[in-house]
C-alpha cells in the first residue's frame, strides 16, 4: 500500500495544550488531512510503522482523550456542509466544521440542529464523540443527531455506517460511534438528524436558589431548554429559560433579569466562555438529580467554598440509545462543577466525585473524573459489546492512547 | 461638577482584607463577606482595576469594575471569580486604579455568630 501523498496533508505545531491548559504535551507531528483518502493514507501508514493516531478537535476536553506523543490528527482542513435533504431531515457535515459555523451553514439552507452544547467553539465531530450537551427535558445530546457517516477505521478501510450505508439510523455501529472517544475510527462525514431553522427567545433571570429548586421541574417541563447556574458564595442562581418566540410571554419571574433576547437558535443557545476552568460533570438520573445538587449545595457551602467562587450548572438530557451515552436508556440531570483553571480543582473533584457516584451518576468523558475501565464497565449495559467492536474496527489499537486503554481497559501502552 | 474638583482619588490600597469561611443566617443577605464600596461623584463613568495581593502568591489581577457617574457601586469581594476566586478565611490586599477619581471604601461583614459584625476600612489613597 502507499501512504498519502505529500500533498494531501499539511503539518502544523505538534505542541498541544488544551482549553483550559490543564491538558498539554507535545506530539511528534500534527498532520491535517485535506480529505478521506488523504485520512486513509495516514491510517494505513500508521499500522505499518505501529504508531498512534489521535484526533483532535477544539482541544475544549479536560481529560487527556487527544494526547499522544505519537501523531494527532486535525480536521480543519476537512470543514463544512456536504449536503444536506429537508425533506428527510438530515444534512451531512465534515468532521471538522465547527459548531458555529455549522450553524450559520444550516441556516443558510433553512435548517437547524435540534439543539447545541453550551458553547459553540467545538467541533462537530469532537462534540459528538465525547457526548457534548446541552439542556432540554426533550431534547438529547448531539451524539444522539447522529444517523450516519463514514468513518476511516483502525485498518484503514472506509467504512459506511447507518443511512449513508442504506441502514437503520439507529444500527448497532451508528450506536456505537455516536460517543466512541474517536476510538473506532476517524469520521471523514457525519450525517445528522436536522430540522427546520428556528428562533428562540431567551431569559436569564437572577433569583434565590430555594425558588428555582422548588419551582425547577415544573419549568422544565413548561420550556424548551431550562437550566441553572447556582452561585456558592451568595446562593443565589441564575435561570436560563429558552423557548420558540411568543412561548414566554407572559412569564414572570421573580429576581433581577440579566439577558432577555431573541434570535437564531444556533445563535441564542450557546453562551460565549473567556474565563477558562477545569469542569466535573456527571450525570444523573433525572429523578435523583435535585436530590443529588441539594446535597452537592450543602458539601460546597461546608467545604468548598473558601476556595471555590465558580457557579455549579445543572442541566437536563432527554435519554438515547448510544451505546457509551451518558444518557442512555434513562432521563438525565447533569451537575458540573467548575473551578478557575488557574486554581486547585482536584481536592474539590474528587471530594464531590463520591456524591455524585453514590446517586448512579455517569461521568462526562470529556471532563474530569478519576474512574477506570473497572468501574466504567458497570455503568454501561453493552460495555463489552463496544469493546468488540472496537477491536474488530482497530485490532492494532492504532487509535488508543494511554488515556483510552484506561478508561476502556484495553491492555498495552501507546 | 469638573474633574478638578470631584471628591475622590484615582488610587487605593486596602491592606485590611479578610472574608470569613462561615456565615449564619439566609444568604445571601448575610453571607460573610467584603464589599468594596465605590462612589463616583464625577460626571463621567469610572473603570476601576482592582488587584488582589494574597499571603502566598503573587497579585492577581486586573478584576475590572464599573462605577457609572453620579453612582455609587457595592462589589461583593466573594463574587469576583474573574481571573480567580478571591480566597476566603485567609488575608488579602486591594489594590484600586481608576480612571476617574472616586471615594473609596472596604465594609466588613461578619456573620459567624448570630450577632452581627459590621466593620468599614477606610483606604490608603494616593495619587489625585
Amino acid at each position: 500500500m502507499k501512504t498519502a501523498p505529500p500533498e494531501a496533508c499539511s503539518e502544523g505545531d505538534p505542541r498541544f495544550t488544551n482549553w483550559s491548559g490543564s491538558v498539554s504535551f507535545t506530539a511528534r507531528k500534527l498532520l491535517r488531512p485535506r480529505d478521506e483518502a488523504a485520512v486513509a493514507g495516514l491510517v494505513r501508514s500508521t499500522v505499518q510503522t505501529g504508531g498512534v493516531l489521535r484526533p483532535v478537535g477544539s482541544g475544549h476536553s479536560s481529560t487527556p482523550l487527544m494526547a499522544t506523543e505519537n501523531v494527532l490528527v486535525s480536521l480543519d482542513d476537512m470543514s463544512g456542509l456536504l449536503g444536506h435533504d429537508s425533506e428527510a431531515g438530515l444534512a451531512t457535515v465534515l468532521p471538522g466544521t465547527g459548531l458555529e459555523d455549522l450553524g450559520a451553514q444550516l441556516d443558510d439552507v433553512g435548517l437547524a440542529l435540534k439543539n447545541f452544547g453550551d458553547v459553540n467553539y467545538q467541533t462537530i465531530a469532537g462534540a459528538i464523540g465525547t457526548g457534548t450537551h446541552g439542556t432540554g427535558e426533550d431534547l438529547g445530546n448531539l451524539s444522539s443527531a447522529l444517523v450516519g457517516g463514514r468513518m476511516v477505521t483502525g485498518t484503514g478501510e472506509v467504512l459506511s455506517f447507518g443511512v449513508d450505508a442504506g441502514e437503520a439510523p439507529d444500527s448497532e455501529l451508528t450506536r456505537a460511534v455516536q460517543v466512541s472517544l474517536g476510538a473506532l475510527g476517524i469520521l471523514t462525514s457525519l450525517t445528522l438528524r436536522v430540522r427546520p431553522a428556528y428562533h428562540l427567545h431567551r431569559l436569564y433571570v437572577m433569583t434565590h436558589i430555594d425558588w428555582v429548586l422548588e419551582h425547577f421541574d415544573e419549568y422544565a417541563a413548561a420550556y424548551r431548554h431550562v437550566d441553572f447556574y447556582w452561585y456558592p458564595r451568595s446562593d443565589l442562581a441564575q435561570i436560563r429559560i429558552l423557548d420558540e418566540p411568543g412561548k414566554l410571554d407572559g412569564i414572570d419571574l421573580p429576581g433581577q433579569v440579566k439577558r432577555e433576547e431573541t434570535g437564531p437558535s444556533y445563535k441564542i443557545i450557546p453562551n460565549h466562555r473567556d474565563l477558562r476552568f477545569d469542569e466535573m460533570e456527571y450525570m444523573l438520573p433525572r429523578e435523583s438529580g435535585l436530590a443529588a445538587f441539594r446535597e452537592a449545595r450543602e458539601r460546597i457551602k461546608e467545604r468548598h467554598r473558601a476556595k471555590v467562587g465558580w457557579r455549579v450548572l445543572v442541566r437536563t438530557i432527554a435519554p438515547d440509545q448510544a451505546m457509551l451515552s451518558n444518557a442512555r436508556e434513562r432521563p438525565t440531570m447533569t451537575i458540573a462543577l467548575l473551578q478557575n483553571a488557574e486554581l486547585e480543582h482536584r481536592a474539590y473533584f474528587e471530594d464531590m466525585e463520591p456524591l455524585m457516584l453514590r446517586y448512579g451518576g455517569r461521568p462526562h468523558w470529556g471532563k474530569k473524573h478519576t474512574r477506570t475501565a473497572e468501574h466504567l464497565s458497570q455503568m454501561y449495559p453493552e460495555w463489552d459489546r463496544f469493546r468488540e467492536l472496537r477491536q474488530e474496527l482497530d485490532p492494532q489499537g492504532i487509535y488508543l492512547n494511554d488515556h483510552l486503554r484506561t478508561i476502556l481497559g484495553e491492555e498495552g501502552h501507546s | 461638577m469638573s474633574h478638578d474638583t470631584a471628591l475622590g482619588r484615582t488610587s487605593w490600597a486596602f491592606a485590611a482584607g479578610f472574608m470569613p469561611e462561615d456565615s449564619t443566617g439566609h444568604e445571601p443577605e448575610f453571607t460573610s463577606r467584603d464589599e468594596l464600596c465605590l462612589l463616583n461623584m464625577t460626571s463621567s463613568d469610572a473603570c476601576a482595576e482592582v488587584t488582589v495581593y494574597h499571603p502566598d502568591r503573587d497579585p492577581v489581577g486586573p478584576y475590572t469594575v464599573e462605577v457609572p457617574a453620579d453612582r455609587v457601586r457595592h462589589v461583593r469581594i466573594n463574587d469576583l471569580i474573574d481571573p480567580q476566586a478571591v480566597p476566603l478565611g485567609v488575608a488579602y490586599g486591594l489594590r484600586v486604579e481608576t480612571d476617574v477619581p472616586l471615594a473609596i471604601q472596604l465594609r466588613h461583614l461578619d456573620t459567624r455568630q448570630a450577632e452581627l459584625g459590621v466593620a468599614i476600612s477606610s483606604g490608603v489613597s494616593g495619587g489625585r
